[in-house]
């Protein structure tokens, strides 16, 4: 069977498109399934450094989408993870050296070898974002909960439908504390504002800042919420569609949940 | 028999419809139609009628837009030499007139009786464009005439109409009616909470936020924008007859 392409996108810049691509790539392959994870920013590559494999980088995906190289040799396998395969952006050249079409055709190649292909695509609607969703089946929109990265996802949204791709939402970077305070948008707002399928909600946490730092996977860190909340978003992809979605809880809101169920009020 | 149903499916729902109205016959017909396309349309129609047509008033109505005189000539005199009908004239329109008192306040009394009787919007083809769905940031929806949208117009979106702006759902982003100067245009929404308000030449931008829970909708008073509860302030339900707008 053909795998799945999926793009990872946002239309605005640093919500956690490159994290999320990283955790749900790996967590895909800790299920067992053949991941490959492009880094499609070409001249602005990232994800090599996320995933600490930077080091390792001899070919790129332009010199597999021009056949400079094989798809094989263009992927580098994760130090830690079977089955995760990276094949990062070229450094050196812009958005302008690759076509949709070159896209759709290196896409099919990938499909064959791999069970899931996650896109990570960069910010913005041009050039870089045609060239990502080009091949892809599916969508990941990344939203931050922020009136400007909202309207930008509604946009990208938007463009996703008009080429027949339904997107599916994750809310990224949510700090409980202060939607409790009614300073953050709660993530129901945000919903009913983009109104596609929310697949995860993720919490903001200290623990993706040290394991881009290191280059570690973030979902392999067992306190991590938000690797966690990455892990459960994997899974919802990989067909357990009926996984509930956790909502981040501040400290402490455990027991005052309980009191509010016991009829003692706020 | 068959065929007889099928001539009367096409005459209801073809380009050109015909109608007794009082001691005339009046005659709808989708002016964007070539002339040949619409002599056949009317032949065809008046030739079942043969008898009636022969010296009958004719009365050709061309929908909303204006511009058709002479489109109506020429039918006119082909209806005169073909079926040998009395007089064609075309149907009288409602003026748009850039004064809103003017057509808030009733005319004299005999003016409402007639506009009962007649019921003019019976012959009245609609020029409202309804959609359903979101419009998206990014996204622009453009109507010539009348929008009305059954759904929301998220932030960064943009809704432009030639007349009014309905919209059965929350109004968030950007919403332009009445263009280019037709003032009397409104824009109203069962949330109203638009980015930016256009009315004619007039823009409404920074108008407060209202936290009430109830249909609004914004008009032109004395050159600026107002948003008022619909409910409350019920323009429309205090008009004396019903009118085409």
């Amino acid at each position: 069977m053909d795998g799945r392409i999926i793009v990872i996108t946002s239309g605005k810049g640093g919500v956690g498109k490159t994290t999320a691509t990283a955790s749900i790539g790996a967590a895909l392959a800790l299920e067992g399934r053949r991941v490959a994870v492009v880094d499609m920013d070409i001249g602005l590559r990232n994800l090599d450094v996320v995933m600490g494999l930077e080091n390792r980088i001899v070919f790129n995906v332009v010199d597999a989408v021009k056949g400079k190289c094989k798809l094989k040799q263009a992927s580098i396998k994760d130090r830690r993870i079977e089955n995760l395969y990276l094949i990062p952006a070229s450094q050196s050249d812009n958005k302008n050296v690759l076509s949709p079409e070159e896209m759709v055709s290196f896409g099919e190649i990938l499909r064959k070898e791999f069970d899931f292909v996650l896109m990570d695509c960069p910010a913005g609607i041009e050039r870089g974002f045609e060239n990502s969703v080009a091949s892809a089946d599916e969508a990941v929109v990344i939203c931050a909960p922020e009136v400007s990265s909202v309207r930008d996802a509604d946009r990208v949204i938007g463009l996703l439908y008009a080429k027949s791709i339904t997107p599916k939402l994750v809310i990224n970077r949510i700090i409980p504390e202060m939607v409790e305070r009614g300073d953050m948008l709660n993530h129901i707002d945000v919903v009913d504002v983009l109104s596609i399928e929310l697949i995860g909600l993720v919490p903001m946490d200290d623990q993706v800042i040290i394991a881009t730092n290191t280059g570690n996977p973030l979902v392999l860190q067992k306190k991590s919420k938000a690797g966690e909340a990455f892990r459960r978003i994997a899974l919802r992809l990989n067909g357990m569609t009926d996984l509930p979605i956790e909502v981040p809880q501040a400290e402490g809101h455990f027991w005052r949940k309980i009191g509010t169920k016991l009829g003692l009020g706020k | 028999m068959k065929k007889d149903e099928q001539d009367n499916r096409s005459i209801q729902n073809g380009p050109v419809r015909l109608k007794g109205v009082g001691d005339s016959l009046c005659v709808t017909l989708d002016p964007a139609l070539p002339v040949d396309d619409l002599q056949k349309e009317l032949s065809f129609l008046f030739k079942r009628c043969a008898t009636l047509a022969v010296n009958a008033k004719v009365v050709l109505d061309t929908g909303e837009k204006e511009g058709y005189e002479e489109l109506i000539e020429v039918l006119g005199a082909f209806l005169k030499s073909t079926f040998g009908v009395g007089s064609v004239s075309a149907m009288l329109k409602k003026k748009r007139s850039p004064d809103p008192d003017e057509k808030r306040s009733p005319d004299p009394d005999e003016d409402i009786r007639k506009r009962d009787v007649e019921g003019s919007w019976h012959h009245y083809r609609s020029e409202v464009l309804m959609l359903m769905g979101r419009v998206r940031s990014g996204q622009k929806v453009t109507a010539e005439n009348h929008l009305l949208i059954l759904g929301d117009v998220n932030p960064g979106a943009e809704v432009w109409a030639g007349g009014d702006i309905l919209i059965m759902g929350s109004l968030r982003g950007t919403a332009v009616a009445g263009q280019p100067e037709n003032e009397n245009a409104i824009v109203l929404a069962l949330d109203f909470q638009p980015t930016q308000i256009q009315i004619g030449g007039i823009v409404g931008a920074g108008l407060p936020p209202s936290s009430k829970k109830q249909v609004e909708f914004a008009h032109v008073e004395n050159d600026t924008i107002v948003v008022e509860a619909y409910l409350e302030a019920n323009t429309f339900g205090r008009m004396p007859w019903l009118q085409v707008r």
